[in-house]
């Protein structure tokens, strides 16, 4: 992983409720998946997050989860194009694409158009868009390394990028999600995992106000399932929600001096 | 649309608070669903469906090509959606993207399954001709051709529906003729086989207006909506696929609620539609 600077080391590990749990009944499949890089299914990787990466840009942050890598730079608030009517609240638009060399096979990443779209979902709920009548604010975010679990990547580094830049906003968006592999939740996925995967949860959340703001699932779920990958996530979301936090409190203090 | 007056706006919240919306209905029950089947004659599969003024139409068409080296066994299937200008002037050229790419990946979460195939509407080894050489690709359309609320479960229905109807042309290979180019496949026999259609969920939107949920929204209330969860349910009350949209940030608690409502939902709205499909078809057959 590349260096940490100053920042203490951003690993963490679920509550020890959750991990408990699922050390008390392994439920193993025909094949006993061993995570590639050893970590536990309730594990995380360890995140990396910095802002001013991007002088030219309001606000900016660079997040490395894992091989997953991330830079994503906020502008704005500023005049919305002509042609747009008026409207009483802000805007938000957001883009995100990928380098051509961020997949195993080149060009691989123009498959994601819609993490443009569901970018733009898991952030309107947390800022305040009526602090900027008039004006729109663009988030872009570009995706240097595709390690797994890209859009929840993306959406906590923009939240970092929109501190960064100083748009009001209710609280940060932390963002993780679960991969089903046979009856095995398995947190934070890596590519190889994703490909495998039977079925995935996707949660963002606002860690302090305990609120979601975009929640996806695709694959097979029971309603029990479901409650069990979600209070995961959350509990996840929330030590995420800390690190960023952590990250945001150094820049602010490195800043000052 | 026509935007709404504070006093409409508060007609609306009100009535839905009082278990009484708009149009007479509660706020679990669906608008008059009619199906019509075998719409479009050059399509392997279609049916249009009309809730309310909301008028979707979904097509099925199948061709010919070589299976994912990966998936050797099974057929493609690729899903999109468009909106029609006759939709409203706002879907004409590039305004109609962004909600079709919206659609789009909704229902390809709800109906294809994760990335493996489990928890996709069929089993798409049902489109393999010969293992690994030749297979059938879907290519499953819909289009929005009248738009008022509720997009996401009338096209997940029409497309339950055009699956229904799709006959699958019985292909016969010679025997021993190589594949490694393209092969005569003999499609002249009229015979045709059926998707099995018995695991294709339905989709049910949820759409939370103050402190209640409504099913089936029309345009006017999705304009008041706080946010909404579309939840994908099968027979075996499984969940297939859920997206939760719109901004407004909810307890996990009140999504957790929400999906026992819309799974109780579903097992309604299931049998109607499958009623009103196998009605369709028996309509279809007799013309």
């Amino acid at each position: 992983m590349a260096g940490r600077g100053g920042s203490t080391p951003a690993t963490y590990s679920p509550s020890p409720a959750t991990q408990n749990k699922k050390k008390k009944a392994p439920i193993f499949t025909d094949s006993d998946w061993v995570r590639p890089d050893t970590r536990g299914f309730t594990q995380c990787r360890p995140a990396f997050f910095r802002t001013g990466a991007v002088n030219a840009a309001s606000g900016s942050a660079y997040a490395e989860i894992g091989d997953t890598k991330v830079i994503v730079s906020v502008f704005g608030p500023r005049e919305s194009k002509k042609a747009m009517m008026y409207s009483d609240i802000g805007r938000l638009n957001c883009n995100v694409s990928y380098t051509t060399f961020a997949t195993p096979v080149r060009g691989q990443g123009s498959d994601n158009k819609e993490f443009s779209s569901m970018l733009h979902k898991a952030l309107e709920g947390a800022i305040i868009l009526d602090s900027f009548p008039k004006t729109t604010v663009d988030v872009f975010a570009l995706v240097l390394e595709s390690g797994g679990s890209d859009l929840p990547v993306v959406i906590s580094c923009a939240s970092v990028a929109l501190a960064d830049a100083g748009i009001m906003m209710y609280d940060l968006v932390a963002s993780v999600s679960v991969s089903c592999l046979g009856k095995n939740l398995i947190i934070d996925p890596v590519l190889e995992e994703e490909s495998y995967q039977d079925g995935s949860l996707m949660i963002s959340s606002m860690p302090s106000r305990d609120e979601v703001t975009q929640l996806t699932i695709t694959g097979e779920w029971s309603a029990a399932k479901i409650h069990e990958a979600m209070t995961l996530c959350l509990d996840a979301c929330s030590k995420l929600g800390k690190i960023m936090r952590s990250c945001l409190k150094e820049a602010a203090l490195a800043s000052q001096e | 649309m026509v935007g709404l007056s504070a006093g409409e706006k508060h007609f609306i919240q009100g009535g839905i608070a009082q278990d009484l919306r708009a149009d007479g209905r509660k706020r679990l029950n669906y608008r008059p669903i009619y199906v019509e089947t075998g719409v479009i004659p050059q399509a392997d599969g279609s049916a249009k469906v009309k809730m309310g003024a909301t008028e979707v139409i979904a097509s099925v068409k199948l061709d010919l090509a070589r299976p994912n080296p990966s998936q050797p066994g099974k057929g493609k299937v690729s899903l999109f959606v468009s909106c029609s200008a006759t939709a409203g002037p706002m879907f004409e050229g590039r305004g109609s993207e962004e909600l079709s790419t919206e659609l789009s990946v909704a229902l390809q979460r709800c109906l294809l399954g994760g990335k493996s195939g489990a928890g996709a509407a069929f089993d798409p080894s049902c489109l393999s001709i010969v293992d690994g050489k030749l297979c059938w690709d879907a290519y499953i359309d819909g289009l929005v051709v009248s738009a008022d609320g509720n997009l996401l479960d009338a096209l997940g229905a029409a497309i339950k529906a055009a699956l229904t109807n799709t006959r699958v042309p019985v292909a016969n290979v010679p025997a021993g003729a190589s594949l490694d180019e393209d092969p005569d496949v003999d499609l002249s026999s009229q015979e045709t086989t059926r998707i099995d259609t018995s695991g294709v969920p339905v989709i049910v939107t949820l759409t939370k207006v103050g402190r209640h949920y409504i099913v089936d929204a029309t345009s006017e209330e999705e304009s008041q909506m706080s946010s909404a969860v579309s939840v994908s349910i099968n027979k075996e009350r499984r969940i297939c696929g859920l997206t939760k949209r719109g901004g407004a940030g909810l307890d996990p608690s009140i999504i957790l609620d929400m999906i026992s409502v819309a799974s109780h939902v579903s097992e309604q709205l299931m049998n109607k539609l499958d009623s009103e499909i196998a009605a369709a078809e028996a309509d279809e057959q007799d013309t």
